[in-house]
């Protein structure tokens, strides 16, 4: 855990916002009317890329109650039940932690490596919470799709968060 | 210390969230309500962040168009010899189909355009088939409310808000439209199931349906008027199963209608022939 002492983090001014404002952007582009059923069914999770990142990168400016906030404002523009984004979102950060963040910031394939493996488990977890929440066994293959094109997006989108956290350090 | 803080802290969220999960579904106005207040807020912030998609599908779409412009032209005017001569038959059985319903009393609901709106965003979700458009309470839309476009019926108005609304599409696993099959006039129920492909609830074992029968709105449940296209059937399997094709590309809509049907009451004894006349600012249905 970076020990950062409260001169530093002050130093850091409105650009400590700028993780939380990276996946609110995310969470837009992912409601946006795309008029394509390929896109419409098969969107990756944009988000759960952003949470990843700035949890194994800026933590601390990616507090629990931050990402609380942001799963709730997502089932709000999804038009999800309300807490089923949260709920997951706060679960990939505590699986970061657990983890240990700084053994995932060494390495760009190895933290990919580890993000397949959670996309898959966020997936699973998303369609399991579904199905329960609407107590039927919903379609899992669109879910397949998005955890696939969730990889596929994972160098780009970390690419464009690598150049926000440029420029915050 | 500060890992066990942190710990309690997201165990405290992953239960609030939890709790919200079960408590919106047992409160659901409640939260729909707060619901539709905040994401009134994000509709100028998602305008401006689909500028640039916008403006890509503008410029596509205009090459797309230009380059078929000539075959178009000519499918056009064939069509426009064929509706011609359909429009002179179709006069003469709306005529027919007044004073028919003139001399037995019946009375039509009254079907009036609140709004036409702009889809804002969609959810994007396999689980999840809504949209945002960009009216809502101040141009009198209401929940309930049908959402339809040139083709048909698109969905109904769940959550409102001052300045936008969310649309239920009718491929989402909650929606259910009463409708009928054009040809026989069999009551049905259409329920969606995520998927593109609607599926068809309480079918009478013995009625017979074959791929292409067209199906339409009931009129049954006062939010969709009768007679609306909502798809045909599709694909009907060994077992029985039938499929029906939407008549909207749900993936394709730019703008959409919303629309208020007032069902009509029972026609009573000694009532006036100007009773059945349409209200100024109505349109009434055939």
């Amino acid at each position: 855990m970076i020990n950062m002492s409260p001169t530093t983090e002050k130093s850091y001014g409105l650009k400590v916002v700028l993780p939380s404002l990276s996946i609110l952007v995310l969470m837009i582009i992912m409601v946006l009317p795309y008029k394509s059923s390929l896109i419409s069914d098969i969107m990756p999770f944009l988000t759960l890329i952003g949470v990843y990142y700035w949890s194994v990168f800026k933590p601390r400016m990616l507090p629990v109650v931050v990402v609380f906030i942001l799963g709730v404002l997502q089932d709000i523009l999804l038009g999800s039940p309300i807490g089923l984004m949260p709920l997951l979102l706060i679960v990939v950060q505590q699986f970061v932690f657990f983890q240990g963040r700084q053994f995932l910031e060494r390495d760009f394939i190895f933290n990919w490596v580890v993000f397949v493996m959670l996309v898959m488990g966020y997936g699973l977890l998303y369609w399991a919470i579904t199905s329960l929440y609407y107590k039927t066994l919903l379609a899992y293959l669109d879910i397949l799709g998005q955890i696939f094109l969730t990889i596929a997006f994972y160098p780009i989108i970390t690419w464009i968060l690598g150049l926000i956290r440029k420029v915050i350090k | 210390m500060r890992r066990f803080g942190q710990s309690f802290t997201a165990i405290f969220f992953i239960i609030l969230s939890l709790a919200l999960l079960i408590f919106g579904r047992s409160q659901n106005t409640v939260v729909e309500q707060v619901r539709a207040q905040i994401f009134e807020l994000f509709v100028p912030a998602i305008m401006v962040v689909d500028i640039p998609r916008e403006a890509t599908e503008g410029l596509s779409g205009w090459v797309s168009r230009i380059a078929i412009v000539y075959s178009d032209n000519e499918f056009l005017r064939e069509e426009n010899a064929k509706l011609k001569q359909q429009l002179i038959t179709s006069t003469e059985i709306i005529i027919d189909n007044i004073r028919l319903k003139n001399l037995l009393k019946i009375k039509d609901g009254t079907l009036t355009t609140i709004t036409a709106s702009r889809i804002v965003s969609d959810s994007n979700s396999p689980f999840f088939k809504s949209m945002l458009i960009n009216s809502g309470r101040n141009e009198g839309v209401k929940k309930g409310h049908a959402v339809v476009n040139e083709e048909g019926v698109i969905g109904r108005i769940i959550n409102v808000a001052n300045k936008s609304a969310r649309v239920l599409l009718l491929n989402d696993i909650n929606s259910r439209i009463p409708v009928k099959f054009s040809k026989t006039g069999v009551n049905i129920i259409l329920a969606g199931n995520n998927s593109p492909l609607l599926r068809i609830d309480f079918m009478p074992t013995d009625e017979r349906v074959a791929v292409g029968d067209q199906i339409l709105t009931s009129g049954m449940g006062g939010i969709y008027p009768p007679d609306l296209p909502v798809g045909y059937v599709s694909q009907i399997s060994d077992l029985g199963e039938i499929k029906v094709q939407p008549s909207v590309n749900l993936n394709r809509l730019n703008y959409v209608s919303v629309i208020e049907y007032e069902i009509a009451s029972f026609p009573q004894l000694n009532t006036t022939n100007d009773e059945t006349l349409p209200k100024p600012d109505a349109e009434r249905r055939p």
